[in-house]
C-alpha cells in the first residue's frame, strides 16, 4: 500500500489508477513469455494507462457515473489466468441452463473465470476455414492476424484510460475469424461466467472478430455471474470488423449479478457495403458502462444498433453510444430502450457524428425509457455534430412512467396489476427484440426479461 | 338466481378523481339477466363517465349510492376483480398497447382468470380466437398485430367486440361502440353481439349511444335517456323512436336540476 502512495505521488494525479495489483509488474508477468510484438503492445498501453488521469465527473462523457465512488480500484485484486477444462456435472446451474438454452449454435466457447475452458466448432465450418480461437492460444496460432488488428485499428490503448488498461492486462478471450464468402448459418454463442471465487478481482478479456468480404456471421456474448460478495471488475474489449459486403450481427447479453462493475467497450468498423448491427442488453451488475463507437466506413454500410435494458433495485446503467460516419452513403439506426424500477438509474448519452464529406448519410437515433417507481431516474442526453450538408438525422428521446389509460384497459381485461405492468413493459422493451431478425436469440433474451420483471 | 337482476345502480354520484367535478347526479338502473339495455344522450351527459366508474377506472370516483353487480359490492372491487367477476367495458375510445400482440393479450387476460397452477389450454385458445375472428369478419393475421397500434377506428372497435366474445363477460357495457363505423362495419359487429346474445341467453348487455342506427340492428328490451348526468326517462324500444323524431330538446332536465 505505502509503495503504491509513493509511486503516485510525484507525477501528481497523472499515475492515477496505478495499484498494487494493477501495476507494471502486472505487465510484465504477462509479457514475459509473450512474442515481442505483443509484450511491446501490452507496455504501450500500459503507459498509455499511466499517462491518462482516471475520469472525473467534470467530463461530459463520466458526468452521471462517478467513477472514484463507485469503482474501488485500490482494493481489486488481479483476476489470475488459469488452465480450465469444462465440466458440466460441476458447473453452476445458472451457467448449465444459460447453455442449454443455447444448443442451436454454430459454435460455442465457455470462459470461467476469465479463462477459456470449452471450445466447438461445426467441422463443416472449420473446414471452410472458419476458426473459433481463445485469444491466448491465438497467440501462437493466429499471430499474424492478432499483431495486426488486436487493439490497433479498433479499440487501441489511446481510446481511453480503460481501453488503455484492457489492452495492456487482458488474459484471455475470444478470436472469430469467418474467410471470404463463408456463412454461417446459426450464432456463434459464447458463455462467460464468473464464479464467486473471481470476486473481489479485476478481470480484462477481449473479443476480436473478423468477417471477411461477403462472409455472414453472428455471435452472442454472454457474460452471467452469480451476486458477487465483493466487486468485481469485468472488462470487456470488443472489436468487430465487417469487410466489404460481410453481414454481422454482435449481441452482447449481461446477466451479472451484483457487485460486478461491467465496463464494456465496444468498436465496430463496417466497410462498403456491409451490414453490423449490434443488440446490447443489460440486465445485471451493480453498475454496468457500455461505450460502442460504431464506424461507418465505407459507401453502403450499414448499422443498426438496439440496446435494451431493465434495471431495478440500486442498478446504475450508463451506454455511451457514437455513430461515426466516415464514409459517405451510409446508414446507422439505433434505438436503446429501458424500463427502470426501484432506485435504479439509466443514463444513455448518445452521438451522432457526420465527418466532412460523408454525404447522403442517414442516421437515427431513438431512446425512450420507462420509470416503474418514483425512485427510478433516466437521464438522456442525445446529440448530433454534423459536418456534411446533405444529410438525414434526427434524434429522439423520452422518459415516461407507465400509463394509467394503459393499465386499466388491461385490467378491465382481468389482469392483476403487476401482470397488466409485466405485459406493457415487455411491450415496451419487445419493440427493440422485434427488430432484430434471430429467432432463437430473441426468445431467450424475452424470456430472461420476462423472468426479470417477475422479481 | 335467475331472477335476481346483473347489475343494480341506486342513486350513484360520480365525480372525477382529484377534482370537485360531480358528473354523476344520482344514477338509477336495473338490468336484469339475458336483458339488452341502451343508454342515449347527448355529448357531455356522463354516459362514459357511468360506464368507467362501473368498471373501476382510477380517473372516477363514486361519491355516493351503490352498484350491486352479481349478488356483490362492485364499487369495492380492482378492475380487474369486475372483469373476472363478469362485467366487460368496451371502450369508446381503445388504447394503444405498442409491442403486445392481440393474441398474447387475451392468452394473457384468459390465463389471469385461470387458478395459479392451470395453463390455459393453447390449442382450444387458438381454436376459439379463429372462429371469433370469423364471426367478426376479420383476418387471421389480425391476432399477430400490436392491440391498437395504429389501428383505423372501425379495427379498433372489432377488437373490443373481438376480446368481449373470447372472455364471454355476463354484463357488456358498449360505449360508443357504433360511432366511427362505417354501415358494413355496423353490421359485423352488430351481428357479433347478436351472435353472442344468441349463444348466451343471460348474457346482459348495455348499449351507449348517441344515435338510433345500431338500435335498428340490436333491438334492444329497454331504452333509457340520460341527460346531465341523470337518466331522465325509461321506457321501451319506442323510447329511441321518439328521439329519432324530437330529439334531445325534450329531455333537458327540469332547470331546478
Ligand atoms: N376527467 C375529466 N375531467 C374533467 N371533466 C370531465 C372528465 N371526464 C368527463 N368530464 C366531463 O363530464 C361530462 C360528461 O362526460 P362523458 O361522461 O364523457 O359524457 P358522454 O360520454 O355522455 O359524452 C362532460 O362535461 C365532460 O367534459
Ligand atoms: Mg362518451
Amino acid at each position: 500500500m505505502a509503495e503504491s502512495t509513493k509511486i503516485q505521488e510525484p507525477i501528481g494525479g497523472i499515475m492515477e489508477g496505478v495499484t498494487e495489483a494493477l501495476n507494471a509488474d502486472a505487465v510484465e508477468a504477462l509479457a514475459g513469455g509473450e512474442p515481442v510484438w505483443l509484450a511491446e503492445r501490452r507496455r504501450e498501453a500500459w503507459s498509455a494507462y499511466e499517462r491518462t488521469p482516471l475520469p472525473t465527473t467534470r467530463l461530459e462523457e463520466w458526468r452521471y457515473t462517478d467513477l472514484r465512488r463507485k469503482l474501488k480500484l485500490d482494493s481489486l485484486r488481479r483476476g489470475e489466468w488459469a488452465e480450465r477444462t469444462f465440466d458440466r456435472s460441476g458447473a453452476p446451474e445458472r451457467l448449465v441452463q444459460a447453455m442449454d438454452a443455447d444448443r442451436a449454435a454454430s459454435g460455442h466457447l465457455v470462459e470461467f473465470d476469465g479463462a477459456v475452458a470449452h471450445v466447438d466448432l461445426l467441422e463443416e465450418l472449420a473446414a471452410k476455414g472458419v476458426t473459433l480461437t481463445p485469444l491466448r492460444k491465438a497467440i501462437s496460432e493466429q499471430g499474424e492476424l492478432l499483431e495486426s488488428l488486436l487493439a490497433t485499428e479498433a479499440l487501441p490503448a489511446s481510446a481511453g484510460k480503460f481501453q488503455a488498461l484492457n489492452a495492456a492486462l487482458w488474459t484471455d478471450g475470444v478470436l472469430l475469424h469467418v474467410p471470404r464468402g463463408v456463412r454461417l448459418e446459426l450464432p456463434v454463442r459464447v458463455t462467460r461466467w464468473f464464479s464467486a471465487e473471481s470476486a473481489g478481482a479485476a478481470h480484462f478479456s477481449r473479443t476480436l472478430i473478423i468477417a471477411e468480404e461477403g462472409s455472414q456471421v453472428s455471435y452472442v456474448d454472454e457474460v452471467l455471474s452469480d451476486d458477487l460478495p465483493a466487486q468485481t471488475l469485468i472488462s470487456s474489449a470488443v472489436e468487430v470488423f465487417a469487410r466489404p459486403s460481410a453481414q454481422v450481427q454482435y449481441v452482447s447479453l449481461q446477466r451479472l449479478g451484483r457487485g460486478a462493475f461491467h465496463l464494456s467497450q465496444q468498436r465496430t468498423l463496417a466497410e462498403r457495403d456491409s451490414t453490423l448491427d449490434t443488440l446490447n442488453v443489460s440486465l445485471g451488475a451493480s453498475t454496468a458502462r457500455l461505450d460502442l463507437n460504431a464506424r461507418l466506413l465505407g459507401p453502403g454500410a450499414n448499422s443498426d444498433m438496439l440496446g435494451l435494458y431493465f434495471g431495478d433495485e440500486d442498478q446504475h446503467f450508463d451506454h455511451n453510444t457514437s455513430q461515426d460516419h466516415v464514409a459517405p452513403h451510409a446508414n446507422s439506426d439505433l434505438l436503446y430502450k429501458g424500463a427502470l424500477d426501484g432506485d435504479a438509474r439509466a443514463v444513455f448519452r448518445g452521438i451522432i457524428k457526420v465527418h466532412p464529406g460523408a454525404q447522403q448519410t442517414d442516421a437515427y437515433q431513438t431512446n425512450r425509457n420507462l420509470l416503474l417507481s418514483e425512485e427510478a431516474r433516466a437521464d438522456s442526453l442525445p446529440n448530433l455534430e454534423i459536418e456534411a450538408d446533405d444529410v438525414r438525422c434526427s434524434h429522439g428521446a423520452t422518459v415516461g412512467q407507465l400509463d394509467q389509460d394503459s393499465l386499466f384497459y388491461l385490467m378491465s381485461r382481468g389482469m392483476p396489476r403487476s401482470v397488466a405492468e409485466r405485459l406493457v413493459v415487455m411491450g415496451f422493451l419487445g419493440e427493440v427484440l422485434s427488430r432484430l431478425p434471430l429467432g432463437g436469440v430473441v426468445e431467450k433474451i424475452s424470456g430472461i426479461v420476462e423472468e426479470k420483471l417477475h422479481g | 338466481m335467475s331472477d335476481t337482476p346483473i347489475l343494480t345502480i341506486r342513486n350513484l354520484h360520480g365525480k372525477v378523481a382529484d377534482e370537485d367535478i360531480e358528473i354523476l347526479h344520482g344514477v338509477d338502473l336495473e338490468i336484469g339477466r339475458g336483458e339488452i339495455h341502451a343508454i342515449m344522450g347527448p355529448n357531455g351527459s356522463g354516459k362514459s363517465t357511468l360506464a368507467k366508474t362501473l368498471s373501476g377506472h382510477p380517473g372516477y370516483e363514486a361519491t355516493d349510492g351503490e352498484v350491486i353487480f352479481e349478488g356483490e359490492d362492485l364499487l369495492e372491487q380492482e378492475p380487474d376483480e369486475r372483469s373476472q367477476s363478469g362485467l366487460f367495458l368496451a371502450f369508446q375510445y381503445p388504447v394503444e398497447i405498442p409491442g403486445v400482440s392481440i393474441a398474447n393479450f387475451l392468452r394473457t387476460a384468459l390465463q389471469a382468470r385461470l387458478d395459479e397452477d392451470e395453463e390455459l389450454d393453447l390449442f382450444d385458445f387458438q381454436d376459439q380466437l379463429l372462429s371469433r375472428m370469423e364471426l367478426l369478419d376479420m383476418d387471421p393475421t389480425f391476432a399477430e398485430r400490436a392491440v391498437n397500434d395504429g389501428f383505423s377506428g372501425g379495427e379498433k372497435k372489432r377488437n373490443e367486440i373481438l376480446q368481449m366474445a373470447m372472455l364471454q363477460p355476463k354484463l357488456a357495457l358498449m360505449d360508443e361502440t357504433d360511432s366511427g363505423l362505417d354501415i358494413d362495419a355496423l353490421q359485423v359487429v352488430a351481428h357479433g353481439v347478436n351472435a353472442l346474445a344468441k349463444e348466451n341467453p343471460e348474457m346482459s348487455f348495455l348499449i351507449i349511444t348517441h344515435y338510433q342506427r345500431l338500435l335498428n340492428y340490436i333491438r334492444p328490451d329497454h331504452v333509457h335517456v340520460m341527460v346531465g348526468g341523470r337518466i331522465v326517462r325509461s321506457g321501451g324500444p319506442e323510447v329511441a323512436e321518439e328521439l329519432e323524431a324530437s330529439g334531445y330538446e325534450s329531455f333537458k332536465p327540469a332547470a331546478a336540476g
